[in-house]
């Protein structure tokens, strides 16, 4: 009854028995339909995520806010200032500053990330040898001003705050 | 009617409508009511079309304004009335200031003669049915005089698609209406269903068939999915209110929903029994006792629902407020639901309830409707109204008067 014609008209003829034809007569699929929707209407069946009230759940392959990350024991950056996560950058939007110390070892001194141009494509986590730079799970990255998407060394090291609701 | 004179069901203080009894008082106190009534149907039937439609769509639906989205029709309400109300250049603006006003008038004064009771009702005119088709036909003047106005293409073709589908559909209608009061011998709408009461039976199970057109027609009648050709947005915009905004539009939904819960009265009067409840017949046994019980226990579960809500949210301070609203709201429905089991309040309330209760239902269908059925096209609409509805009609017609001979 509800399969599309295959060939001609005297084909579908052919296929479909008289007492299919009648039943054309009693519109059975607005019937059905009508219970699909009545079924659907349960409460549990509702599929809306309440955003700020229910946070989503991301993939695991991710790629969202960038991180700079200290070493836990020590609380020092673990970056090395070696400047190869801005030589990856297709965008060049990473710029590391660092200065020799008295031992002549580099030192990070400043570190902007310019998320308003990253692309997200992980390049720059990848060649990171002290896995320092990582691109983490945080997708809130919504700024006010143009400035507000770039991120210095301490917002990089802290992460983004959203503001939390509960529901 | 055949001149016996029936006990009212249910005794009240008057015998008849005040209308019939030259009280003109009660009569505008009734009108007022009806007037708030319909109002009141019309804010609830806002959020429940929003939240019914959402959740068979498996969304949500309204959620932030009040719990679950309650008061959202307030706030739509205040939006409307500070929207600006603009006149669209090269409008007649007579006709168009007078387009909405018609299709409100029309839909709310065809009301005067639906019987919500015995007694409970304006008027019962002796032509009850005539009058209100004739007033609800109305209400397609209004949405030609607004395509006119508006100087728009949209509308335009709006107002004219409107015109032959009310018209074709009408056809339908009157014919399902005469195949009824073939079995009630009278017109008023008070005596069709006093005829009823008489013969023991709801004329939907006498005239199912003529019942099924009406419920198909009725929803054609009204502009409503999947019949909504004139407003159907993705060819026409907004069909015959296109370029109306503001209050003008808000007359122009009052005037829909009043005219889908006018049609649903017509057909609660006319095949389900009106005002009375179900399983009429059976009496003995406490079974008045029970189903008098049913108004005042249905609003004791809202009530219920109501504060389980209220007790369950968050003890955040932000919902201090809106818990506050809806426990009034609650308690506010528990005073009712208690009122409503006064022994006299319970005999002269349950009829209203019924009747209320059936329309509802009605309403339901048709947000059902728009849910699952996509839209009609203008040819298949035309179509199924002249090839199908009206031959069917005027074939049962003709066999349910001959049928009538020999069947009671």
């Amino acid at each position: 009854m509800n399969q599309l014609p295959q060939g001609g008209k005297g084909a579908r003829r052919g296929a479909t028995p008289r007492w299919q034809r009648l039943l054309r007569w009693l519109p059975l699929d607005l019937w059905r339909g009508m219970a699909l929707t009545f079924r659907r209407q349960a409460p549990s069946a509702v599929y809306t995520e309440q955003y700020p009230l229910q946070r989503p759940v991301v993939a695991d392959r991710f790629r969202g806010a960038p991180r700079l990350n200290n070493d836990f024991e020590t609380g020092e950056t673990l970056c090395i200032a070696c400047n190869l996560c801005a030589l990856a950058c297709p965008e060049n939007l990473i710029v590391v500053g660092a200065q020799r110390n008295a031992q002549n070892r580099k030192e990070l001194t400043f570190f902007t990330y310019d998320l308003s141009r990253c692309m997200f494509c992980g390049l720059c986590e990848d060649v990171c040898p002290t896995d320092a730079l990582e691109l983490t799970q945080d997708f809130e990255l919504a700024a006010y001003s143009r400035e507000g998407a770039i991120w210095d060394r301490q917002m990089l090291e802290n992460g983004p705050t959203p503001k939390r609701y509960e529901k | 009617m055949s001149g016996v004179a029936i006990p009212w069901p249910v005794g009240g203080r008057l015998a008849q409508p005040p209308g019939n009894a030259g009280n003109f008082m009660l009569a505008t106190v009734y009108i007022l009511l009806i007037f708030l009534g319909i109002s009141l149907g019309v804010i609830i039937m806002n959020w429940a079309e929003r939240k019914v439609l959402a959740h068979m769509q498996v969304r949500l639906g309204p959620m932030r304004v009040g719990p679950h989205g309650l008061l959202q029709p307030v706030a739509d309400a205040l939006k409307l009335l500070l929207k600006e109300d603009l006149v669209p250049q090269g409008a007649d603006r007579l006709v168009f200031w007078l387009a909405p006003v018609v299709v409100v008038m029309a839909a709310f004064s065809a009301f005067t003669a639906i019987p919500f009771g015995p007694t409970a009702a304006v008027s019962d005119l002796n032509i009850g049915i005539v009058f209100v088709l004739a007033i609800a036909s109305l209400g397609v003047l209004g949405i030609i005089l607004a395509g006119w106005s508006s100087n728009s293409h949209y509308p335009l073709l709006g107002a004219l698609r409107s015109g032959a589908q009310m018209v074709s559909y009408e056809v339908t209608i009157g014919l399902a209406v005469v195949a009824v009061l073939l079995h009630t011998g009278t017109l008023s709408m008070v005596g069709i269903v006093r005829s009823q009461i008489e013969s023991h039976r709801w004329l939907l199970f006498r005239e199912p068939v003529a019942f099924g057109l009406f419920a198909v027609a009725m929803v054609a009648e009204t502009n409503r999915s999947p019949f909504d050709r004139p407003e159907a947005e993705s060819e026409l915009v907004a069909g015959y209110h296109t370029e109306y905004s503001g209050f003008r539009w808000s007359l122009f939904m009052l005037g829909e929903y009043a005219g889908m819960m006018l049609v649903s009265a017509v057909a609660v009067t006319l095949w389900l029994g009106g005002w009375t409840r179900p399983f009429p017949n059976l009496h003995g046994g406490g079974v008045d006792v029970l189903f008098s019980f049913v108004p005042a226990a249905s609003f004791l579960l809202l009530a219920g629902l109501a504060l389980r809500a209220a007790l369950k949210m968050p003890g955040h301070r932000r919902w201090r407020a809106q818990r506050g609203g809806l426990l009034a709201f609650g308690g506010l429905l528990l005073g009712l639901g208690l009122w409503l089991t006064v022994p006299t309040v319970r005999a002269q309330s349950q009829n209203v309830f019924w009747f209320v209760l059936k329309v509802a239902v009605f309403q339901y269908f048709f947000i059902w409707y728009r849910a699952t059925f996509p839209r009609y096209r203008y040819d298949q609409l035309l179509r199924i109204g002249w090839r199908i509805l009206v031959p069917t009609a005027l074939a049962n017609l003709l066999l349910s008067a001959t049928l009538s001979l020999w069947l009671p």
